[in-house]
């Protein structure tokens, strides 16, 4: 304590060595303390001390993280001046015992007039500050009205909240990255990779297209509905499509058993085949195509097959 | 009177019951495949979404608002497909590791398990694009199926080939329509790194020597903005700026078989582009059952050594879905095309 040391040093009148004492303790004390004993103009010393108590109560609030250890004092003579007053008077009594010894005779006037005043002041101290504090308006603080005592521990609360949520967000971010585990966003341009895949669907595209090109342009010119060029149409039907497997006819006894095998097996079971279902007709309108359905069994295969060309698995 | 009696013959006269026109192409006559894209145990959001793109790949024959459950399980989705003439499913899951994919065939197997290492949604590569292209009719047919580098004699991967090839229906060259075929999906299988490029393309088709502003203004139907040109003989002469990708390369050209819109004619050569839609991902194949998600494990990437790690799996699996015969199980991909058109005809 400041108090201690200064109250040795002065050895003046007790009225001057306490104000100057509190000046130099704590503005905050000291000015108080002078009004109060004044006491002449109540209104306005009132008023002076709101806006006192408002202005140190926004100090206050602006810096809520300071340490605990100075902070406590700071609050308890913030928020109940009273007790200050009293704090300060006892202060004073223990400053001036020293001084008791030194100069006896001025000093037992020191003594008991504090003692008075102590009364009367705290009494009107003690009404100001309750007021002031009635009067204050919580609005302008960020936690609501909150008794000095438990700031500390409120504080302790937000930051605990606040790390808390610190931690909340952390796990949600790691479950997000699982979550996303895996999901890339493709870049703006073709790097050579895509374009690469690009080329290669590009030739199955055209392969399949050429065949296509191929099949059809054999079939063009020729009526499917009459049988003779029904005949003519799978005979050149029957040409392409070797040509297209680009294979000697050897293997070709090998793929036609097969394709004996499956229209062999689709015959046995006729409703799969769509000329004979019930329905068939009915579905489809144009009837000049139905004789040209009664050969795509055989036909069916080789679009496979020709499929299967265009995939470069051979 | 006569009314009366007319109105109840009218009573008696049933509707043609319209079975649906289930498995069967109307042209060819053959087997169409239909599958079901759903996921087994919770997804994340980014899945969630690439399921949905999935399904949309998959889409004319699939099940696009397929619902699902938590309570569902694989045997519930079975049950269903037998009557819907469901041929497919692709499964999604995820794990801490990375997210799953399974195709499997379904009345019984086999089922490859993909890992996927990386993906991408349709909405990122849509976003990545600066003209991104969605005509109306995209997703009207079932995209072509270009599968490549799989042809390396390894028998996993001639199942993958099998497998891929058969989950969309066949084309045949003889009837197909160019003006069906807009999307290609295109697998591409990496030798070294052992991973398939999983990728979806949109075609379009344009024509040859035709310069830009011709090609805009039949298609577009609109005026063209002649302010800047001298004469109207300008417009058709004036080169205008030939975009690089104009001077391309020849294995792009194709003759067209038939008209295709106001644009390609069948007289002239058009040029095949390639534009992606999503998703795209980056598969690893990782094991091969024979059964739907159970059975004998004829390919692990981790070798024999891990076989005994989905024999446990085995077990388990075996208790929650009793009844999957082995002897079933066992036969071979041929014998079961043709047990599966028998089953589509009894039906």
């Amino acid at each position: 304590m400041p108090a201690i040391v200064e109250g040795a040093t002065i050895s003046e009148a007790g009225r001057v060595l306490k104000k100057r004492k509190m000046g130099n303790k704590s503005r905050k004390a000291k000015k108080k303390v002078k009004v109060f004993q004044g006491s002449g103009e109540k209104v306005k010393i009132d008023r002076k001390t709101k806006k006192l108590f408002r202005k140190r109560a926004r100090e206050y609030n602006s810096d809520d993280d300071d340490d605990a250890g100075k902070s406590a004092l700071d609050k308890n003579r913030n928020a109940a001046p009273v007790f200050d007053d009293r704090r300060n008077s006892e202060a004073d009594e223990l400053n001036e015992e020293p001084q008791v010894s030194d100069d006896e005779d001025e000093d037992e006037d020191n003594e008991v007039l504090p003692a008075i005043t102590k009364f009367a002041e705290g009494c009107r101290a003690f009404r100001a500050a309750f007021k002031s504090i009635i009067k204050k308006s919580a609005s302008d603080d960020v936690l609501g009205p909150i008794l000095s005592g438990q700031k500390k521990l409120v504080a302790q609360k937000l930051a605990e909240e606040e790390s808390e949520k610190k931690l909340k967000g952390e796990v949600k971010k790691e479950k997000h990255l699982v979550a996303e585990k895996g999901h890339v966003k493709p870049a703006n341009y073709l790097d050579a990779h895509e374009k690469f895949l690009i080329g290669v669907a590009t030739k199955g595209v055209v392969k399949l297209f050429n065949a296509v090109n191929k099949a059809q342009n054999a079939q063009k010119g020729l009526n499917p509905s009459s049988s003779k060029d029904a005949k003519a149409i799978k005979k050149r039907r029957k040409e392409a499509f070797f040509t297209a497997l680009g294979k000697p006819s050897a293997s070709m006894t090998g793929s036609s058993a097969k394709v004996n095998a499956l229209t062999d097996g689709v015959g046995s079971e006729p409703p799969s085949w769509a000329p004979l279902r019930d329905n068939y007709m009915l579905t489809n309108s144009k009837l000049k195509d139905w004789d040209k359905m009664q050969e795509t069994p055989m036909e069916e295969d080789v679009g496979k097959i020709s499929e299967g060309s265009s995939s470069d698995d051979d | 009177m006569a009314r009366f009696q007319n109105k109840k013959k009218k009573v008696f006269v049933k509707p043609i019951v319209q079975k649906k026109p289930g498995n069967v192409d109307h042209v060819t006559g053959d087997k169409i495949p239909k599958s079901f894209v759903f996921s087994r145990g919770k997804l994340p959001g980014p899945l969630r979404q690439l399921q949905m793109d999935l399904r949309k790949l998959m889409l004319p024959f699939t099940a696009l608002n397929l619902k699902e459950k938590k309570r569902n399980n694989l045997k519930d989705f079975l049950n269903v497909a037998g009557p819907m003439g469901v041929t497919h499913f692709l499964i999604l899951s995820k794990t801490d590791a990375a997210p799953y994919l399974k195709v499997a065939r379904t009345p019984q197997g086999p089922t490859l398990t993909f890992k996927i290492n990386e993906y991408s949604l349709a909405s990122d590569v849509a976003q990545s694009q600066l003209r991104p292209r969605c005509p109306k009719d995209l997703f009207k047919n079932s995209p072509l199926i270009v599968l490549s580098g799989f042809g390396t004699g390894e028998q996993h991967l001639k199942l993958t080939t099998i497998m891929f090839q058969n989950i969309f229906p066949a084309i045949d060259v003889n009837t197909v329509k160019l003006s069906s075929c807009q999307r290609i999906v295109l697998l591409n299988y990496n030798k070294e790194t052992k991973l398939v490029d999983f990728r979806h393309y949109s075609i379009r088709l344009q024509p040859i020597g035709v310069s830009r502003r011709i090609r805009k203004f039949v298609q577009n139907h609109q005026v063209p903005d002649l302010r800047n040109l001298q004469d109207v003989s300008d417009f058709v002469t004036k080169a205008g700026y030939g975009s690089e990708s104009e001077a391309d390369e020849e294995a792009a050209t194709v003759a067209l078989a038939s008209d295709l819109g106001r644009v390609n004619k069948a007289s002239s050569k058009s040029a095949v582009r390639l534009q992606e839609i999503g998703p795209r991902m980056t598969l690893q194949l990782m094991k091969v059952e024979e059964g739907l998600c159970t059975g004998g494990v004829i390919f692990s990437e981790y070798g024999y050594g891990a076989e005994k790690k989905p024999d446990k799996q085995e077990a388990t699996r075996e208790d929650e879905e009793n009844d999957q015969d082995e002897d079933e199980d066992a036969r071979e991909d041929d014998d079961e095309m043709e047990e599966d058109t028998e089953d589509g005809e009894e039906d």
